[in-house]
């Protein structure tokens, strides 16, 4: 088991409880708008890393969305508004206990 | 519409505090009301953290011993600590009261939300509202055109829509059906919200050990602030509640200083997490859970039109949150709640639930606690951009002071301390130090 200090973000969405609604993703990224941002803020501000750079075509991202913590940061910091987000379906998603 | 069909008084989108406050007052006053929450139950979207209860006991008179009892409240918070983190020193303000301890005590409590807020909506089912929980609320249905266009129901995801008179927009900070209700109603916006994010840890260590470390009597709790170095650069901090076997770690910066000083907010948590300060409050901790929420933090300068055309915004959604040291915002949810329930209680009486008609919840929260004290830090995120100094340099300074003034040489005292003065206060601008103080009582 990881120590308190050294776990990454992997082992600690791991502990987290969710239910995945894998078959719909809530997340939908406009590629052709995405495409022209190049900072990206998602990457780098979303606190579950849903976003990363597509390893073969980097002014695009990849969405994991089942570790989507829906807090909405990623909306918040988009420029271009190239994210549709709704919510998982009631009851699915993140399920915290404490 | 068909006749038979039955008509809510109000739909209340979200479980959490201010929803749970409105539908418990509407539901006192005799309204039918339903609920909607998303999440599988109430609070299962939500953290925990610090509660103020002042407006919960407005709601239930003399509720905090049974909802201590029934485990909707964790530790009665008898001591704070506001820390400064420097690279390798630190400096604490402590204090705490005896009298802060149990029920009634400070109303400031620490909470797991799951279990507090299941609670506080068992509170409003038992007052007579409906809880519908596990659905979501996509959109609201709209009747009217121009100037009349009103709300007149919500749309549940995957379910038919259901119509009432007033939609009691309680969803939050990333409310999204509450946010595109306000635009189709024409409700402005003096400014857009800024937001921050907070990212959190639930950590689990055995209650008595949690008492020793943080000085607590069975059932006290401590609520500790942190600022400093791990935050260079950012308008944030960190904080650390005691619950009564978990410990509440996470750190709350502005999404804007995030992205400027270029951070991620889970790499911060983690700076801190590993100071050695901290090490040692937290180490043999089990990582029981993460999670992440938006806090709105522009203050009232972006506080919305309240009501609209049968809808009003209470809570989150309404950014009442006051990020001063109090940090608070379910206290101010809950107050939101009960004023916005009156509202629509007196407007049920007349019939009128236009925003004219529901006019007495904007007049209400004029007076109320939360926009006074709201108007009292307006300046507050302006202070944080323009003196950052605040929250860094300062309080680094005086914590060189400190630890010099009391670094044990052969030096005589006389000449040790005049030079800890003269390093603590060089090359500073007293003008600027000056203006900055001035500033700094916005903070509080």
């Amino acid at each position: 088991m990881p120590d308190l200090f050294s776990m990454t973000l992997e082992d600690k969405l791991y502990r987290t409880r969710y239910e995945p609604d894998s078959d719909h993703p809530h997340i939908t990224v406009k590629e052709e708008i995405c495409r022209s941002c190049v900072g990206k803020p998602c990457v780098l501000l979303c606190p579950a890393h849903v976003y990363k750079r597509k390893p073969d075509e980097r002014e695009l991202v990849l969405v994991s969305h089942d570790n989507c913590l829906e807090c909405g940061t990623c909306v918040q910091v988009c420029p271009t508004d190239s994210l549709e987000w709704r919510f998982p379906d009631g009851g699915m998603g993140v399920k915290y206990r404490h | 519409m068909s006749a038979d069909q039955d008509i809510f008084d109000a739909i209340v989108v979200g479980a959490g505090p201010a929803g749970l406050s409105a539908a418990l007052r509407m539901a006192q006053g005799g309204l039918n009301v339903v609920v909607v929450e998303r999440g599988e139950s109430a609070g299962s979207k939500n953290l925990g953290g610090l509660l103020y209860t002042t407006q919960l006991e407005k709601l239930l008179p003399g509720c905090q011993e049974r909802a201590l009892r029934e485990g909707a409240l964790e530790r009665a918070v008898s001591r704070r600590r506001i820390v400064y983190l420097g690279e390798e020193r630190h400096m604490a303000l402590d204090f705490g009261a005896e009298a802060w301890s149990g029920a009634p005590g400070n109303h400031t409590w620490t909470v797991h939300r799951p279990a507090f807020d299941r609670w506080f909506a068992k509170q409003a089912e038992d007052a007579g509202a409906n809880l519908v929980e596990g659905m979501v609320v996509d959109e609201l249905v709209y009747e009217g055109e121009g100037q009349a266009r009103r709300a007149v129901g919500v749309r549940l995801r995957g379910d038919e829509e259901f119509r009432c008179r007033v939609v009691v927009l309680a969803d939050g900070a990333h409310g999204l059906a509450g946010q595109a209700a306000r635009k189709e109603l024409g409700m402005t916006s003096p400014h857009p919200q800024h937001f921050a994010l907070g990212v959190k840890e639930a950590i689990a260590l055995p209650a008595q050990v949690i008492e020793d470390r943080f000085g607590l009597a069975p059932g006290q709790g401590a609520a500790l602030d942190f600022i400093g170095e791990p935050f260079k650069g950012l308008i944030g901090g960190a904080f650390i509640y005691t619950q009564r076997e978990t410990l509440n770690v996470g750190f709350a910066g502005r999404l804007d200083s995030l992205q400027k000083v270029g951070v991620e907010p889970g790499e911060v948590l983690d700076r801190f997490k590993r100071h050695p300060e901290i090490q040692r409050l937290l180490k043999g901790g089990e990582l029981l859970e993460y999670g992440a929420h938006l806090i709105p933090e522009g203050g009232i300068d972006c506080v919305p039109q309240l009501t609209g055309n049968g809808v009003v915004v209470v809570g989150d959604a309404a950014g009442l949150v006051n990020m001063s040291l109090y940090k608070e915002g379910t206290n101010h949810a809950m107050e939101s709640g009960r004023l916005a329930a009156d509202a629509v209680i007196a407007a049920s009486a007349s019939g009128d639930f236009t925003r004219a008609g529901l006019a007495s919840y904007e007049k209400a929260m004029a007076e109320s606690l939360a926009l006074q004290d709201l108007r009292k830090v307006r300046e507050l995120p302006a202070v944080l951009e323009g003196a950052p100094g605040l929250l860094g340099e300062y309080p680094d300074r005086i914590c060189h002071l400190l630890t010099d003034w009391f670094t044990i040489t052969d030096e005589p005292k006389e000449r040790m301390q005049k030079r800890a003065v003269k390093q603590a206060l060089g090359g500073l601008s007293k003008l600027r130090l000056a203006r900055d103080l001035y500033r700094a009582r916005r903070l509080m």
